[in-house]
């Protein structure tokens, strides 16, 4: 009897502890939300509360004058190729490596695993040298070619962990039934493993998306700049009208959110099986 | 069968691509970054030959040994929160509470955003003059401790890593609970049987048997607050007066403020060597084998 009023007592504090934290996490982003309809007065006034009034101000503020709307396009532009292109090259790499029958295909994944430990910024100096050679310098493409290099280690790890756990039956049939290794590939391969291939992309499209060092570096046009910059620049020219940056911040982190809220199983799944490595 | 699938044509269509990029864009840049560093140079005229000058400078440089420093808080931060802290809560979402994966895809929330958002929301926070820190430290009666938090040359530091051990706790004890999800249930039971509470199951099965995954976690917090940059170039741009410098802050700022590249890629090396070393040293120290049931 005892026991069990202990044990009560235990879960009831493991809820609180579970239930402040949680607090803790969604508690400043609904703030947020909440900040971005109130004018800066209001901010002072009441920052804990409901805003009082509905006030997109803010929001046309951030888009026309503060130019969100153009970083987030260019985003938009940038994270989609780069998820395409290295989601898609990885795909091909990964069936290579773990399904097809050539020699060196291990040290090919030692070589593309390696990458895992490098640190970006032992690479943004050269690179930013070799894109001024090739005049690529402020374009998009100096941005897309290093997103879709640095994806490779974590999508090609995911990749192959989860084609070589397919059975050999149905390529084998495939073949007696004379398919070709790209049909294979395109028609039989990719949508059975579509669940990871989703995975790997959501992974590297968040990676993508809050990126800011390369952007920062490599894009210095304004017109070209990406989300994340486009914050800082913000930062740098409203720095007293809080409200607006606020909404613009708002609408930085929105689309993962979204994409969290729908597929944060695959997310969750990804990230810790990109993570356990080492 | 072999034909198909040892066929040399298919091999290399689907393999050069990718492996041209990473080549050129990532790998051979790690070389160059290395040949770069032993030069003075703006990267446009052939510049000047200096041997190991830019990493003696770099020693006697105190802007960079306080950034060295800094990125060692920033490790033993990262090590207490996303260790002992997510293991904590790890511990209690692992034990079938209802309502664990809400909580778990609530904790890991914060790790999806963006850096600079994250960052930006923080300085709202610390704001001295809306911030919601200063207004709770109102409401509870602490008026004396508000300040503006960031510019504060002797806290700022902390404050960012409060931000960062907010910001990847979540994620750390994700890691965790997959761990913990191998071991199977009958050990547990066998335990129940035998009469272990609950911090007698944590420290006599749990722990050790996800210890080889919080080696790899180790490795991987501590290379990630070595690689931290975000959050700092967004809530004080490595200021006031350099207190808050990472080596990754301090790098950008050499190389793409004051134009000395050389000098930035000397920095970047030492950050490769860092990161090398944290996962050497750990497969050395740890030698543990995976463990089978």
């Amino acid at each position: 009897m005892k026991r069990n009023v202990l044990e009560r007592v235990i879960t009831i504090l493991k809820y609180i502890v579970l239930v402040l934290f949680s607090i803790t996490c969604l508690y400043p982003l609904i703030w947020l939300f909440l900040g971005s309809f109130k004018t800066n007065d209001e901010l002072y006034t009441n920052p804990w509360g409901l805003p009082k009034t509905l006030e997109f101000k803010n929001y046309i503020v951030a888009i026309v004058d503060g130019n969100i709307g153009n970083y987030f396009l260019n985003s938009v532009i940038i994270t989609m190729i780069a998820v395409f292109v290295g989601v898609l090259l990885s795909c091909m790499v990964s069936y290579a490596i773990s399904r097809m029958y050539w020699k060196r295909s291990n040290i090919m994944l030692q070589i593309f695993l390696l990458g895992m430990m490098s640190p970006v910024y032992a690479t943004i100096v050269p690179l930013f040298s070799m894109f001024n050679k090739m005049g690529i310098l402020n374009s998009y493409l100096a941005v897309i070619i290093p997103h879709v290099a640095f994806s490779f280690p974590m999508a090609i790890f995911i990749l192959t962990g989860f084609l070589s756990t397919i059975p050999r039956d149905i390529e084998e049939a495939a073949v007696m039934d004379g398919c070709s290794i790209y049909r294979i590939f395109f028609s039989i391969i990719m949508p059975i493993t579509k669940s990871s291939v989703v995975t790997v992309a959501v992974i590297v499209f968040i990676n993508i998306w809050n990126d800011l060092l390369m952007p920062q570096i490599f894009l210095t046009d304004q017109s070209k700049m990406t989300l994340p910059v486009g914050l800082t620049e913000f930062q740098g020219q409203y720095s007293t009208d809080y409200a607006s940056m606020i909404a613009a911040v708002v609408i930085t982190i929105i689309p993962s959110i979204i994409v969290y809220i729908i597929l944060h199983k695959n997310i969750m799944e990804g990230m810790v099986a990109g993570a356990v490595k080492g | 069968m072999n034909k198909v699938f040892g066929n040399k044509k298919a091999i290399a269509i689907f393999v050069l691509p990718a492996f041209l990029l990473y080549l050129i864009f990532a790998l051979i840049p790690i070389f160059y970054n290395g040949y770069i560093s032993f030069f003075q140079t703006d990267l446009m005229s052939p510049g000047r030959f200096v041997g190991f000058d830019n990493y003696k400078n770099l020693m006697k440089d105190k802007t960079f040994i306080k950034a060295l420093t800094n990125n060692m808080f920033m490790v033993i931060g990262s090590l207490i929160a996303h260790l002992p802290i997510a293991l904590f809560f790890g511990n209690i979402l692992f034990q079938k509470i209802k309502g664990s994966h809400f909580f778990q895809t609530v904790f890991f929330l914060p790790s999806v955003i963006c850096g600079v958002a994250v960052g930006l929301m923080w300085t709202f926070i610390y704001n001295s003059e809306f911030g919601l820190l200063n207004k709770f430290l109102e409401i509870i009666g602490f008026s004396n401790l508000q300040q503006a938090w960031l510019s504060n040359k002797k806290i700022a530091l902390f404050c960012i890593v409060v931000v960062v051990m907010w910001q990847f706790v979540g994620y750390h004890m994700v890691i965790q609970i997959a761990a913990m999800k191998n071991i199977p249930d009958s050990l547990y039971e066998a335990a129940r049987i035998d009469g272990a509470g609950n911090f007698e199951q944590f420290k006599s099965i749990t722990f050790p048997l996800i210890k080889h995954i919080l080696k790899i976690d180790a490795v991987l917090i501590i290379t990630g607050s070595l690689k931290y940059y975000d959050l700092i170039a967004v809530m004080t741009g490595g200021g006031p007066n350099h207190s808050t410098e990472l080596m990754s802050t301090y790098m950008f700022y050499q190389g793409f403020r004051t134009l000395k590249y050389g000098y930035s890629a000397a920095i970047g090396m030492i950050l490769l060597f860092l990161c090398i070393l944290a996962v050497f040293i750990s497969n050395k120290l740890f030698r543990s084998e995976p463990i089978e049931y």
